[in-house]
C-alpha cells in the first residue's frame, strides 16, 4: 500500500516584519584585570560577598529604595583596589558587604580584637570607621592605598 | 511636634542592608532616616506595609523590620561627646499614615552605638514557609 505524505500548511505564519534575524550567540569576557579584581573579592570576602557585589552592580537600578542610586562606578573601583591591597581577619565571619543609598558599597568586617571595622566606598571619596578608637573619617581616592595598608589585619 | 520618648519606631531592613550575619550601619547614617511608628500602625500590618511600598522584588527584599524605643534613641544620642539631640518628627504620607522621620544627621559612628540597640523582627512564622 503506497504510502502518501500530505504537506499541510502551519496553522500561523509569522509576518515577515516582526521576524528578527537571527543573532550569533555572543561570549561576553570581562578584562583580564576584572577578572583578577572578582577573583580578590571571592578569595579574600567569600563568596557570599562576590555574589552581593554582583547583584549590587547588575540589578539594583537607578531608585532601588529609599530613592537608591545607581552603584557609582568609581565607588566600585576604589572598593575593588582597596579590598586586592587589604587583608582581612580569618575568622567565623567573613567581611560583609552592602549597598548604600547614595550609590555607594560598603564593607563591613571585625579587627582582630572584634571591633568592627567599615569603609564606605562613594562616588567622591572614602568613609571609614573603627570602633576600637571610635574614629571616623574621609580620605579621597589617592589616600585609598594607605588606608587599606592602615586597616588590614 | 517630636515624638514622645515612650513611642516605639521602625525601619525597614531589606537585602540591601542586611546579608543575614549583619546589619548595615548606612541603615542609620545620614539625615532625614525614614521610620515608622508602631503606636499609628502594628508591627504585624507593617510586614504588608513595607513588603508593597518598600520592597522591590525580585531583587531588593524585606528581611527585617528593626525596632528601637524613641527615648532609647534619645538616651544614646546624648552620651556621645559632644551631645546630639535626636528626634522623631511625625511626616505622614499616602501610602504610609505612620511615616516619620529623624531629622538630625547620624554620623557612622553614632549609627554604630543605635544598632545593637535595635529589636530585629523576623517575618512572621507562616510567612518563612
Amino acid at each position: 500500500m503506497p504510502i502518501s505524505v500530505q504537506y499541510e500548511r502551519p496553522a500561523y505564519e509569522l509576518v515577515e516584519g516582526l521576524r528578527e534575524p537571527a543573532q550569533p550567540l555572543a561570549v561576553s569576557r570581562a578584562e583580564p584585570s576584572g577578572w583578577a579584581r572578582q577573583a580578590s573579592v571571592l578569595r579574600k570576602l567569600g563568596p557570599k560577598a562576590w555574589v552581593r557585589v554582583s547583584l549590587f552592580r547588575n540589578y539594583f537600578a537607578s531608585g532601588w529604595g529609599e530613592n537608591g542610586r545607581v552603584l557609582s562606578p568609581r565607588a566600585l573601583d576604589a572598593f575593588f583596589r582597596f579590598v586586592e591591597g587589604a587583608t582581612f581577619p580569618t575568622g567565623n565571619r567573613s567581611p560583609s558587604v552592602f549597598l548604600t543609598d547614595r550609590g555607594g558599597i560598603e564593607l563591613c568586617w571585625e579587627d582582630r580584637n572584634g571591633s568592627p571595622v567599615q569603609v564606605e566606598f562613594t562616588g567622591g571619596g572614602i568613609e571609614y570607621y573603627e570602633a576600637a578608637t571610635d574614629e571616623e573619617g574621609v580620605v579621597a581616592f589617592d589616600g585609598l592605598a594607605h588606608l587599606s595598608q592602615r586597616l588590614s589585619a | 511636634m517630636p515624638l514622645a520618648p515612650t513611642e516605639d519606631i521602625v525601619r525597614a531592613v531589606c537585602t540591601d542592608k542586611w546579608d543575614g550575619q549583619r546589619l548595615s550601619p548606612s541603615l542609620f547614617v545620614g539625615e532625614n532616616i525614614s521610620v515608622s511608628r508602631l503606636a499609628i500602625t502594628a508591627l504585624e500590618e507593617h510586614w504588608d506595609l513595607f513588603r508593597e511600598h518598600v520592597e522591590k522584588p525580585p531583587r531588593r527584599h524585606l528581611m527585617l523590620i528593626a525596632e528601637i524605643n524613641v527615648g532609647r534613641l534619645q538616651a544614646i544620642g546624648g552620651k556621645e561627646d559632644p551631645a546630639v539631640e535626636l528626634t522623631v518628627e511625625p511626616r505622614p504620607e499616602a501610602w504610609n499614615p505612620a511615616h516619620a522621620e529623624i531629622p538630625q544627621k547620624i554620623t557612622r559612628g553614632l549609627a554604630n552605638k543605635i544598632l545593637p540597640e535595635l529589636k530585629l523582627h523576623q517575618p512572621p512564622a507562616s510567612e518563612q514557609q
